[in-house]
């Protein structure tokens, strides 16, 4: 009965989502209050549906009804509790579902938190996001329901189990936190094309959204530092980044994201830019669709994408939707989005943020030409061309080094035009720290890009440092405050700009940890017990192998004795090969899987992978990988949170 | 008016110096497995491609050899329809790696052999079954 109710639900909440927009554009036509009033209570009722469907394929899961294909498919009745709950975005109509269900709270918020605000907003705002859960409710209901059932003959016993890999708590909130940050966008975008409609492009639309873009910006950021950190934990191949297509799908509108928030900052101090914004957020979301786009589709194999199916035409039409109307409605409004205010100087702080948005533009133009490479070397050489990591660490890190240099120098440059005596003032003590810095990089034998990175890196971080202590001295000067005191105070009163510059702080620390990947060594033995072998200056000797029959699966487990070039004491590793599903019969169903062990410390990560081990004869084999400074990514990641969430952080009076 | 003259022609020529930038890059790769042409078995074989490239096929059965003396060495035989292909591998093998599974290998052809540095399994249909294969479900029969 309940499966029935779930489809239910769903077609209920496709019914509601045309009649909120026809309601709501009746009004924006007549202007009778009542056409409103109506419409937004209707866009409460899709959401509504929306999350009785969302719980109803939930409890189906948990309770592990087999007559449903997705339940079967995704889920056993083996499976822990918690991970039948995250079944729910492990397939491709589960998750459309679950983008749906976000979408459905964003809107929810949306239409209550502006029940008294934005009323000339409001309407176009609710129309373009019933519009886009319109499009996901004909995706679940006509094309991919989550509610099929079995299509068998016979009676499920038993379903298909969630993939091992999936088994993971980073994997359990990865896809959830990414999907918020993708959803997230739509709201901003709803006001962007709100504004459109209306005429008014000036910094209304611009001071709705700032907050709700930054909580956006934030799930993104953290979606795709937990999805690296998943595969550096987890995939066993030792990085946290291989430029597939799917991570370029997540990464691309977060550099429009990036530069949207920082554009914004111009439009709604000077009120410049409008047109630039408009571009952003459009492209903004539009990427977000298209990513959604690129995993659901299989149109490049991926180790996320799921196989090929009907979505993609229905996807790229929806994508190329929003861009025609989106920017035709840009060229209809072209006088009205016409700027008051023109750039005085290069040396300006608005100067430095049209270039800085440039880069990640440029950067995103430059993941996207690679991720479509083999795309479009077909269409143009008929010959299919991928490219790999390689292709695209050629094209980025430049690009990358010269966003890391204008992080460094934007925040020093004074709104419309800076003095040449507060260009040396302000930029002497950075740039002396950044050459001295390079001097003794060079001095320690790194080379190249390396030494660029590092120097930067010192750069900016002086800069940063420059800007808090210039700040905190002001302070005590004028108030006699304690240092602790002013700095806290200082940041209170000014949260977007300091809690900016601390994410600026987060974004060096990764680049450290990126730049360490120049480093990396790896190597791959065979060994039996009692062997060792050598990597990096470690010695690894293999001391113990042992067998272990647990609750889903059964485990090899090597020890692998570490030592240093001086013969020191290191660690034990103990990376295990396993096999899910074990018992089996048909050996083609038994999953083999390698769990990887990592010793990581500040300077270096010591990654060691159990690949295969050949039974008759003992040996194991094993891979070592010795990635240096890998930590401070994840530890910029975090100072990248915390300066993000004061940069949002509600203040009392507003 | 004139300042904003300069902004676009300064605009213009970043995009101008990106452009040329990613149109180097495509065309002179620095690293040689920067890019791979997807071919298959039998454009290999025909042609005699000596170029960097990028194969799928299934792994026949039955024909995985490990060497004995290195654990890690180890050929198979690529199938790609009736096109038959021998391939030399010496990294870590994917979990994945058994008879009949499908690959995707990259790599260089010489003297008949492709040697691949790169191998890559698909993910097995039993989690990701396409929707028509009922074989996808792993499911026990009770009679009915």
């Amino acid at each position: 009965m309940t499966p029935i109710a779930g489809g239910a639900a769903l077609s209920l909440a496709f019914g509601f989502s045309v009649l909120t927009v026809v309601s709501l554009i009746l009004y924006t036509r007549s202007g009778d209050q009542r056409l409103f009033w109506v419409g937004q209570r209707l866009s409460l009722a899709i959401s509504f549906f929306v999350f009785m469907a969302t719980f109803i394929l939930t409890y189906q899961l948990m309770i592990s009804n087999f007559d449903i294909d997705y339940v079967a498919r995704y889920t056993s009745l083996e499976t822990p509790t918690m991970y039948k709950i995250s079944a729910l975005w492990a397939g491709q109509s589960g998750s459309l579902l679950f983008w749906l269900f976000i979408l459905s709270i964003f809107a929810t918020i949306t239409v209550i938190q502006n029940q008294n605000k934005h009323h000339g907003l409001m309407p176009w705002v609710i129309i373009t996001l019933a519009v886009t859960q319109m499009f996901f409710l004909v995706l679940t209901n006509f094309v991919t329901n989550p509610f099929m059932p079995t299509d068998a003959d016979f009676v499920v016993a038993n379903g298909n189990g969630l993939n091992p890999l999936l088994q993971n708590v980073t994997m359990a909130i990865h896809p959830p936190t990414l999907y918020l940050g993708y959803v997230g966008f739509s709201v901003p975008f709803a006001f962007a094309f709100s504004a459109l409609m209306n005429k008014d492009t000036s910094s209304l639309w611009i001071q709705s959204i700032r907050r709700w873009t930054l909580v956006a910006w934030l799930f993104l950021s953290m979606g795709i530092i937990l999805g690296g950190w998943w595969a550096y934990q987890e995939l066993g191949w030792g990085g946290y980044w291989a430029w597939d297509p799917v991570e370029n799908a997540s990464f691309m509108p977060w550099l429009t994201a990036t530069a949207f928030v920082h554009s914004i900052i111009i439009q709604e101090k000077k009120d410049m830019l409008r047109v630039w914004n408009m571009v952003l957020i459009i492209l903004t979301f539009t990427l977000c669709i298209f990513g959604t786009f690129l995993t659901r589709s299989g149109v490049m194999s991926s180790v996320h994408s799921f196989t090929a199916s009907s979505l993609g035409p229905i996807f790229l039409s929806f994508v190329f939707v929003i861009m025609i109307v989106s920017f035709g409605l840009m060229y209809l409004r072209k006088d009205d989005l016409r700027s008051p205010r023109k750039m005085e100087s290069f040396t300006s702080r608005e100067s430095g943020f049209l270039f800085n948005n440039m880069v990640f533009v440029v950067m995103c133009f430059a993941v996207f030409w690679g991720t479509l490479f083999p795309v479009f070397s077909e269409a143009v050489r008929g010959t299919k061309i991928t490219v790999g990591p390689p292709f695209f660490n050629q094209i980025n890190i430049p690009i990358g080094l010269i966003l890391l240099a204008l992080t460094g120098i934007g925040p020093l440059l004074a709104w419309r035009k800076t003095s040449k005596e507060s260009l040396i003032r302000n930029f002497t003590f950075p740039i002396m720290g950044g050459l001295i810095g390079a001097a003794i990089f060079l001095f320690l034998g790194y080379k190249g890009y390396v030494v660029i990175s590092f120097s930067l890196c010192v750069f900016v971080t002086a800069t940063i440092l420059t800007e808090f202590a210039r700040g905190v001295k002001a302070r005590t000067n004028k108030f006699n405050e304690s240092i602790v005191l002013a700095l806290g105070r200082m940041v209170s009163k000014n949260r977007s700009r300091y809690g900016g510059y601390i994410v600026h702080l987060g974004i060096v620390l990764m680049f450290v940890g990126f730049t360490g990947h120049a480093f990396d060594k790896e190597k791959e033995f065979s060994l039996m017990v009692g062997e060792s072998d050598h990597v990096a200056g470690y010695e690894f000797e293999l001391t113990n192998m042992s067998e272990a029959e647990r609750a889903n699966h059964y485990a090899w487990i090597s020890e692998l004795r570490v030592t240093d070039h001086l013969g020191q004491f290191v660690t034990h590793l103990k990376p295990e090969k396993r096999v899910y599903f074990h018992k089996n019969p048909d050996v083609n169903r038994r999953q083999p899987h390698s769990e990887l062990d990592i010793y990581s410390t500040m300077n270096k990560d010591i990654y060691s992978i159990f690949s295969a081990v050949d039974n008759e004869n003992g040996i194991a084999f094993i891979k070592i990988m010795v990635n240096p400074l890998v930590r401070w990514v994840w530890i910029g990641g975090y100072i990248l949170v915390f300066g993000t969430m004061i940069a949002m952080w509600p203040r009392k009076d507003s | 008016m004139q300042s904003n003259k300069k902004f676009m022609m300064m605009i213009v020529g970043v995009i101008a110096v990106v452009i040329f930038w990613i149109g180097w890059v495509s065309s002179n790769p620095a690293d040689e497995k920067a890019m791979a042409t997807f071919v298959s078995v039998e454009q290999l074989i025909d042609d005699n491609i000596d170029q960097r490239t990028k194969l799928g096929g299934l792994v026949k059965d039955g024909s995985i050899v490990i060497s004995e003396t290195n654990y890690l060495d180890c050929t198979f035989i690529l199938k790609e329809g009736q096109n038959e292909l021998a391939v030399k591998y010496d990294r870590t093998r994917p979990d994945l790696f058994t008879d009949g599974a499908e690959v995707i290998v990259t790599g260089q052809y010489i003297n008949g052999t492709f040697y691949a540095d790169e191998l890559q399994t698909k993910c097995a249909s039993r989690y990701e079954g396409d929707l028509r294969d009922e074989n996808a479900y792993n499911l026990t029969e009770i009679d009915t």
